[in-house]
């Protein structure tokens, strides 16, 4: 026939996973938001890592003989009333934060993908009895509805990602529902089942993997909101308790000595921006690069 | 009709039009230096393919280009003024005074929080200057005039209160209350059902004659073009190729690309024997320079200096020129026909064993407000094995949901559905009917994979078989959707409709979203996988020539009966149900010979709702020849066994 035209040579892997490695590996490094985002969290990341063997100070070691001084070489980011090493319990907090980030995504992710696909899918009592619940919590301010749970389970890391969670995961659910709307009445969905799909297959293959974008940029935003959410717990004085660090309460330390001492409080403070600029870059550059229309 | 228009003054003039789109993939030549020009009173269409540049160009006159669109070059003079130079304001002053403006789509193009009386009367009283009270009757006077009922109380309306048609009059009526010279539409029927589209044509047709003003208007239908333009403007990759007046341009076109245009539309003289003619290739890719003439890799006739040189606009009779290098274009048309023989000429006969046959079918929809919306009421319908039933109707007269029903989408509310064998669809919209994130060849294999038929790789090689019956190269099957032309795209439908080999393909305006050139691929795709495979094949769709010509019978629907059926030549030769003529009086026919000895009298009025139906005749409401019984009494149609039938008191 006429319009037959000869394939580029770009032949694409099929399957979902196995195009996401192929982007992964083909344009995650070449793609500019991407690799400012890399640029910033990768040393943060590294340098987090590597903290018990680099040559500082302890985060919880104490040294009167050098207490609120200005940062050097030794101390890269100064030290507190007690004489701690401020770049070293930076480093310990960032450990917090990004344990507490990962863990809020995955679990809103993980809830939100399940109860919101079955929500949209199914709608009727179902969706009727999910949404109620989602209603209800969406009700409370979640900073409000994270202190409130603080305050009956106690402080401590797991209330703290539990609390932060049980704020994220109803949005999820709602993002997730309403994708699946949309979806549902799409023509390759009747297309499926006029072949006798069954609702498994058209969860699986059509509806879960065209949602994935969005809630990979959803989650990631979430990641970077939960870091703030819980330095601001930890600031406030309800979420990571003292001696133990989280750039929240580190901040919060700092805060009485500003006009002496302002590296205790800004320094913390900055790592916590770049963290956040860093995560929202990254979700938007996958963004990009999961829509296939942008290959 | 030899056209002389009343006063030979020119109103416009465009000279070396340049329009530039500055994209991230490079920058798009949307039109390359076009000139031509209209007269008072002048009716111009421009017709092209999408991405022709059509659009752009008209837009570009007014400066109305959205955002990455660059007006580069050229001169636009209106009345002697060149406008290209005037400052924002300036040009404000023109739009809308001067120039009037009806766009594509009545759902998006009128304030939706605004009624219609604060739209219309606001420019009236700014450009005529006159008082609030006096622009009110200036803006119902419009409004009776472009067939609004009650233009007193629905000038009060909003526009959601309005049906499409209904909305698309008040953007004509906007567009003309300010009495402008000249009228710019950007396919200003194109979202209307053709009942509509007749009605407001002989609209439009009597208010410029009326008014004395000049219209540029842009469309894809060369039938419309027939109905209604005093000249013609063929666009091909930003340039106009061929210009000149209406029957010179249908009776002896001259440029190949309009030559194979009027060819790929089926006509009503044609044989169903015949295959389509239909145009090779696809548009050049605008983003790059062109090197000699820009049809030349789909031209028969295309000969060394084509590829080298790129041919201006030359005259070639009065009032017509043509940018091309050889005297007459194709010859005879005869290059044109499809590489493959003419089919022979066997006539429908009918072997007697029936694939689909839906015996009193009813489906009724509950909306929110806990109303019934009756979509199918009571459709009885055969289809015999490789038969082709088409299915016309205007919207809402439920011939989607008859498809919808047959493929077990929906559940009848009563009556019942056979099938024999298996029944599979091609949707509408190519872009919609694939998962993004699936490759073609997943997609084609999917029905396999659901039936579990055969392994890995016998599916491998079904899929590959598949996709090269439908003409297209098995390397496909690595792509995704979005890297496939709007064609490709439906022929990888029709392959995975093909998949498990049913015994009937429902086709659900599959050619609507298409250009020309690429409508007549698919439709000749289609008659041949008929003929190979004995498929019966159920194709629905308001395009009505085509049904004609891929039909053995028709159905026509309206609001959810069937009111008329029959082999589709008779039908359509002698058609007795007074719904079924109107639509076929309502169909432009792309020959200005027949088009300028029509008298049309469009039908009046609008499909009614079928949330509150009468008790009688479905069409009593607009129907020319309606009596008492017709209200009172519904007519029913005879049972499946007769070839021929209607569903009225006064036609047999």
């Amino acid at each position: 026939m006429a319009d037959i035209m000869l394939p580029t040579a770009s032949a694409r892997t099929a399957g979902f996973p196995a195009a996401v490695s192929a982007i992964l590996h083909q344009r995650l490094l070449s793609h500019g938001k991407v690799r400012l985002a890399l640029l910033i969290l990768i040393p943060i990341l590294a340098l987090t890592i590597l903290a018990p063997v680099l040559p500082i100070q302890k985060p919880l070691e104490t040294n009167l003989r050098a207490m609120m001084q200005f940062p050097s070489l030794e101390h890269l980011f100064g030290t507190d009333k007690m004489g701690r090493d401020i770049f070293s319990r930076t480093l310990a907090g960032v450990q917090v934060s990004l344990m507490v980030g990962f863990s809020v995504a995955a679990i809103a992710l993980a809830f939100g993908m399940v109860l919101g696909t079955l929500a949209g899918f199914y709608g009727g009592v179902i969706d009727r009895i999910i949404m109620t619940v989602v209603d209800i919590f969406l009700a409370f301010p979640s900073l409000l509805l994270a202190i409130g749970l603080v305050s009956v389970m106690g402080t401590g890391l797991v209330p703290v990602i539990l609390a932060i969670s049980l704020a994220d995961v109803p949005r999820f659910i709602r993002l997730q529902r309403s994708q699946v709307l949309a979806l549902r009445s799409r023509a390759f969905i009747d297309a499926a089942r006029t072949v006798d799909a069954s609702q498994y297959w058209l969860m699986t293959r059509h509806i879960v993997p065209n949602t994935i974008a969005a809630m990979l940029v959803a989650a990631s935003i979430a990641a970077a909101n939960a870091i703030l959410v819980e330095a601001s717990l930890s600031f406030l004085g309800l979420g990571i308790m003292p001696p133990q660090p989280s750039l929240g309460n580190i901040v919060r330390d700092g805060q009485t000595y500003l006009e002496q001492a302002w590296w205790i409080s800004t320094l913390p403070g900055v790592v916590i921006l770049l963290i956040a600029v860093g995560l929202h870059f990254l979700s938007d550059g996958v963004r990009e690069l999961l829509d296939p229309r942008s290959r | 009709m030899n056209y002389q228009a009343p006063v030979k003054t020119t109103l416009l003039e465009v000279r070396g039009l340049r329009t530039e789109f500055h994209t991230a993939s490079g920058t798009v030549t949307a039109v390359d230096g076009v000139s031509f020009t209209i007269e008072r009173g002048e009716r111009v269409a421009v017709v092209g393919e999408s991405g022709s540049g059509k659009s752009a160009m008209a837009m570009s006159i007014l400066r109305l280009l959205a955002h990455p669109g660059k007006v580069a070059g050229g001169e636009v003079l209106l009345d002697g003024r060149d406008i290209t130079r005037l400052s924002e304001s300036q040009l404000n002053a023109i739009r809308g005074r001067l120039v009037g403006t009806v766009f594509q789509d009545p759902m998006s193009s009128l304030d939706p929080v605004m009624r219609i009386s604060k739209q219309m009367i606001e420019p009236i009283m700014r450009n005529l200057r006159l008082n609030r009270d006096q622009a009110r009757v200036e803006a119902i006077k419009w409004l009776g005039k472009v067939g609004i009922p009650e233009p007193e109380r629905r000038i009060e309306a909003y526009p959601f209160e309005m049906s499409g048609g209904m909305r698309q009059r008040v953007m004509i009526a906007m567009a003309l209350s300010c009495s402008p010279q000249l009228v710019i539409a950007d396919e200003p029927t194109t979202a209307l059902d053709v009942t509509i589209q007749a009605q407001i044509v002989e609209v439009l047709k009597d208010l410029t004659a009326e008014a004395g003003a000049a219209m540029m208007f842009i469309t894809h239908d060369l039938g419309l073009v027939a109905r209604f333009a005093h000249k013609v403007a063929v666009m091909y990759a930003g340039r106009i190729v061929e210009f000149g007046r209406v029957e010179d341009i249908f009776a002896n076109p001259v440029h190949p690309y309009t030559q194979s245009l009027l060819g790929t539309i089926p006509n009503t003289s044609m044989l169903k024997s015949d295959r389509l003619p239909q145009i090779p290739g696809l548009p050049p890719d605008m983003r790059y320079p062109i090197i000699g003439c820009a049809f030349k890799e789909r031209c028969a006739a295309a000969n060394d200096r084509c590829r080298l040189e790129a041919p201006r606009l030359t005259e070639r009779g009065p009032d017509h020129r043509a940018a091309c290098w050889t005297q007459h274009g194709l010859e005879n048309g005869a290059t044109l026909k499809a590489e493959r023989p003419a089919r022979t000429n066997k006539p429908f006969e009918p072997d007697g064993s029936v694939v689909v046959e839906l015996n009193a079918l009813w489906k009724q929809f509950e909306t929110s407000r806990k109303m019934v919306v009756r979509a199918v009421n009571g459709v009885n319908l055969r289809v015999h094995q490789g038969e082709t039933l088409g299915i016309v109707g205007e919207s809402g007269c439920g011939k989607s949901t008859v498809a919808r029903l047959l493929l077990g989408l929906e559940k009848p509310t009563s009556g019942d559905i056979f099938i024999s064998g298996l029944a599979q669809m091609v949707f509408q919209d190519p872009a919609s009917s694939f998962n993004p994130k699936m490759t073609i060849g997943d997609i084609v294999a999917e029905p396999l994979v659901v039936k579990r038929r055969g392994n890995k790789a016998e599916r491998l090689d079904a899929v590959r078989r598949l996709i090269s019956q439908v003409g297209l190269d098995p390397a496909y099957a690595e792509r995704y959707p979005h890297q496939l032309s709007g064609g490709q795209r439906q022929r990888v439908a029709v392959a995975r409709a093909l998949a498990l080999n049913p015994s009937v393909v429902v086709a659900d305006e599959p050619t609507s979203a298409l250009d020309v050139s690429v409508r007549a691929q698919i439709i000749n795709l289609l008659v041949d996988l008929k003929q190979e495979l004995g498929i019966s094949f159920v194709f629905i769709s308001h395009d009505l020539l085509t049904v004609r010509y891929i039909s053995d019978r028709i159905a026509v629907m309206y609001l959810g009966e069937v009111v008329e059926y029959g082999a589709a030549e008779e039908v359509f030769a002698d058609p007795r149900h007074p719904y079924t003529r109107a639509l076929i009086e309502a169909v432009p026919v792309p020959d200005p010979a027949i088009e300028s000895r029509r008298i049309s009298t469009p039908l009046q009025g609008e499909l009614p709702s079928p949330l509150n139906l009468l008790k009688g005749c479905a069409f009593a409401s607009r129907c020319p020849m309606a009596t008492d019984r017709c209200r009172a009494e519904k007519p029913t149609l005879p049972n499946h066994d007769i070839s021929r039938q209607v569903a009225c008191h006064y036609a047999h």
